[in-house]
């Protein structure tokens, strides 16, 4: 049984060649379901990868209850002050808090791509600020002096924008300001911002004493919730606390979401339509070798194999369009950078990421639509009468 | 036994792979009808009056304020009619994941600017314009949260907070309004700037946001040198635009979704092209010999390859139509689930005009190389292989 199914198995693939036209159809129908799958799947955990990777468990960030996003918050001098004296946060070297108060206000950039202008994030930060971001590095130039007009970019807004190249002089709002360093935080979204010093934006954009946020460096992640105690139990301060981790996850979950739903269901209705390409490129097959498979019947061989042989064909076309599209969809987008709207009403640049595990989904795709395209015409080839060795 | 008797039964002689063609066919269709549908869902706001508004923000960036006394200035104006300032609220509603897209407006003039889009009835308007804690809400916003006329409603903000430290506003809603032209999103709600000026902590008389109309739009151009230059070097710079530019300007910040879409109805296609048109070089070379007989009995080869090709066409309109057709149920049902959320996700006539083309694209391009095999059958040959 096993010599027969394997025999007229490779009979059946190494006939594939003379149906070249609707076996390649087939191939290259799944490749392009695969294809948007994964593209859509690479945008969506492209996008994830940015803002977890911005997030630590260690830091924690503390807004105006109710606010959601940092843009929407304000915290006061006094707050920041009592907050100076929480425990659970870590001390530096001169045993200060590690702290950084921060505030972000929206200016307008132009995107390389489009022409277009779009929201960019500027962030005022303290001498702590880098600190807290884990893989903060200057990749050229310089930190910015406190209390100058001097700012320094994020490597993604370098990429992705007009104008913010070292040493260029750049027009943001009322203000120029001198670009005197690019940094990296590892392609987290601190990539898409440009920071400059904490009192100058405060002054330029007249918000007083006021921030939106302030992140600190916890003890351990554990300290989290004496933090959290401390600042419940203060009726001075009005905030929500948070680790950076929690923060970032919750404002990409619903781009995310998106994405996915938009991507799964895409992929399911057109996998639908190349489930019907597969089932007939099969029956197109089993009838052309109609006569062959009859053959087979006539000199002992069972409709099992017959059976098996068909499914393989379908399932081995199939898996090999999923992977054609899997490498495609690699080599044309996987690590192409692309930027959207955030929830702070500011750009975030992301690189897409096509991942194994998403590639794996690609592919068992591909075979359950093989598999499903196959059945039906694989029972079929099993059922030939004998009598179709007659057949013209 | 006329000629299309002869196409139907030649096209249906395998019924099951005229079926899975179908269907290949109708899921392209499909697909291109419900992205169709949310393209136009993205595109919203550019219709032909908002060509016509004009919309003045902070230079720096729309999330940043004006000053209030600026509405004065913009309607000195040569050529403005009418000006409607606005606030963005950041309205949510009992918990923070439950968004309220509201504005807080002076209730004349923002109506004033949207003669001919909002609908709501005069005593409902009046009561609007005449009663502080009133707020007017959109039908679609009114379905989402089950909303109705005579509720008082308390309105969080996630951004403003008034003097006692409260976010709360306690809203009645003595209205709803609709769209009058179907294009109009009816997703948010307009509360009394007054009303909430008044109780705030920070950022008093000042608004986000002007909309105006002009007397003759080919004004406007001027209209919005001018309003610039007023306010220019001042700490608060202005940029206006036509509504439809700076809706345009915002969307395009998500990213080029067109071109997304764009690529996935591409591969949609191209998947059943080559599915359909595989298919049908193969169901040709089958009749190779029964085309010889039509080609004996008098069938001209011209009329040979218009009957292949009217195949390939019923086929590709069979498919097409009914995937159109199952787009446009599934955009109305959607339409209803995403009002707050995508206003106006529905078919255009020119998405159904597009599909129909290419329909008939289809038809042509999958057909025409069977056709022309079809005609070139020679009548020994194809009768004398055995």
């Amino acid at each position: 049984m096993l010599k027969q199914t394997t025999a007229v198995t490779l009979l059946n693939l190494r006939s594939i060649p003379q149906r070249w036209g609707m076996s390649l159809a087939t191939v290259l129908s799944i490749a392009l379901v695969v294809g948007v799958l994964l593209g859509f799947m690479a945008m969506a955990s492209g996008f994830r990868a940015t803002l977890d990777g911005a997030g630590s468990d260690d830091v924690a960030i503390m807004l105006r209850g109710g606010a959601m996003a940092e843009m929407n918050s304000t915290v006061s001098r006094e707050e920041v002050r009592l907050l100076e004296v929480a425990p659970g946060i870590a001390a530096g070297p001169q045993g200060e808090p590690l702290l950084s108060s921060e505030l972000y206000v929206v200016a307008d950039g132009i995107k390389r791509t489009t022409q277009t202008p779009a929201n960019l994030a500027l962030r005022g930060v303290g001498e702590h600020g880098p600190g807290l971001r884990g893989q903060f590095s200057l990749v050229q130039g310089r930190m910015f002096e406190p209390g100058t007009g001097e700012l320094v970019v994020g490597e993604s807004v370098l990429r992705e924008f007009e104008g913010f190249e070292l040493g260029e002089t750049v027009r943001l709002g009322q203000n120029n300001w001198t670009v005197v360093g690019v940094f990296s935080t590892g392609g987290s979204v601190f990539d898409s911002e440009i920071w400059a010093d904490l009192g100058v934006i405060q002054n330029l954009y007249q918000r007083g004493s006021t921030v939106q946020t302030v992140r600190a460096r916890l003890t351990s992640p554990d300290a989290i919730g004496a933090l959290r105690e401390y600042v419940e139990n203060e009726p001075r301060l009005n905030l929500e606390v948070l680790s950076e981790r929690a923060y970032f996850a919750r404002s990409a979950g619903g781009t995310v979401t998106l994405i996915e739903w938009v991507g799964w269901p895409l992929a399911i209705v057109m996998a639908i339509g190349a489930l019907a390409g597969a089932w007939n490129a099969m029956y197109a097959s089993v009838d052309a070798r109609t006569r062959e498979l009859a053959t087979l019947r006539a000199i002992g061989f069972g409709g099992f194999p017959a059976f098996i042989a068909a499914m393989v064909e379908a399932i081995v076309l199939a898996a090999f369009g999923g992977l054609i599209g899997a490498v495609a969809t690699w080599l044309l987008f996987d690590g192409v950078s692309a930027s959207t709207l955030g929830s702070g009403f500011t750009q975030i640049v992301f690189a897409f990421a096509v991942t194994p595990d998403s590639v794996m989904q690609g592919v068992i795709l591909a075979v359950i639509v093989g598999f499903l395209g196959g059945f039906v015409p694989a029972i079929r080839a099993a059922r030939i009468p004998l009598l179709a060795v007659h057949a013209d | 036994m006329n000629d299309a008797t002869l196409i139907r039964k030649n096209l249906f002689r395998k019924r099951l792979r005229a079926v899975l063609l179908m269907v290949s066919i109708l899921i392209a269709f499909l697909i291109f009808g419900v992205l169709g549908a949310l393209q136009n869902a993205f595109s919203v706001g550019m219709t032909s009056a908002a060509q016509e508004r004009l919309v003045t923000v902070n230079r720096i960036n729309f999330t940043v304020a004006l000053p209030y006394a600026y509405w004065g200035r913009i309607l000195q104006v040569e050529g403005v009619r009418d000006a409607g300032p606005a606030s963005w609220f950041g309205g949510y509603y009992q918990e923070p994941q439950n968004f309220v897209q509201s504005f807080a407006v002076d209730p004349e003039s923002y109506l004033a600017v949207y003669p001919n889009e909002i609908l709501l009835p005069a005593d409902q308007r009046a009561a609007f314009l005449e009663q502080r804690t009133c707020a007017v809400i959109g039908r679609a916003l009114a379905t989402q949260y089950g909303w109705s006329v005579g509720e008082r409603i308390p309105l969080m903000s996630n951004i403003w907070q008034k003097q006692d430290g409260s976010q709360a506003w306690e809203l009645d809603i003595c209205g709803i309004f609709d769209d009058r032209d179907g294009t109009y999103p009816t997703n948010y709600l307009m509360l009394h700037y007054d009303y909430f000026n008044e109780s705030l902590a920070f950022g008093r008389d000042s608004f986000h946001w002007i909309t105006i109309t002009t007397n003759d739009a080919s004004q406007n151009d001027r209209i919005s040198q001018e309003i610039d230059a007023l306010f220019a070097n001042s700490p608060a710079e202005t940029s206006t635009t036509t509504e439809a530019a700076f809706n345009e300007a915002f969307m395009e910040q998500f990213g080029n979704i067109s071109l997304i879409l764009t690529w996935v109805i591409g591969a949609a296609f191209a998947t059943i092209l080559m599915i359909v048109g595989t298919t049908m070089v193969m169901a040709v070379n089958e009749r190779t010999r029964e085309i010889a007989v039509l080609k004996t009995l008098g069938f001209t080869a011209p009329r040979i390859f218009r009957m292949v090709l009217w195949e390939a066409l019923l086929l590709s309109f069979l498919g097409g139509l009914i995937g159109l057709g199952l787009a446009a149920l599934a955009s109305a049902a959607a339409a209803s689930a995403l009002a707050g959320f995508l206003p106006s996700f529905g078919l255009s006539w020119m998405n159904i005009v597009t599909a129909m083309l290419l329909m008939a694209a289809l038809g042509i391009v999958t057909g025409l190389l069977p056709a022309w095999n079809a005609m070139r059958v020679r009548i020994s040959e194809a009768l004398g292989k055995i």
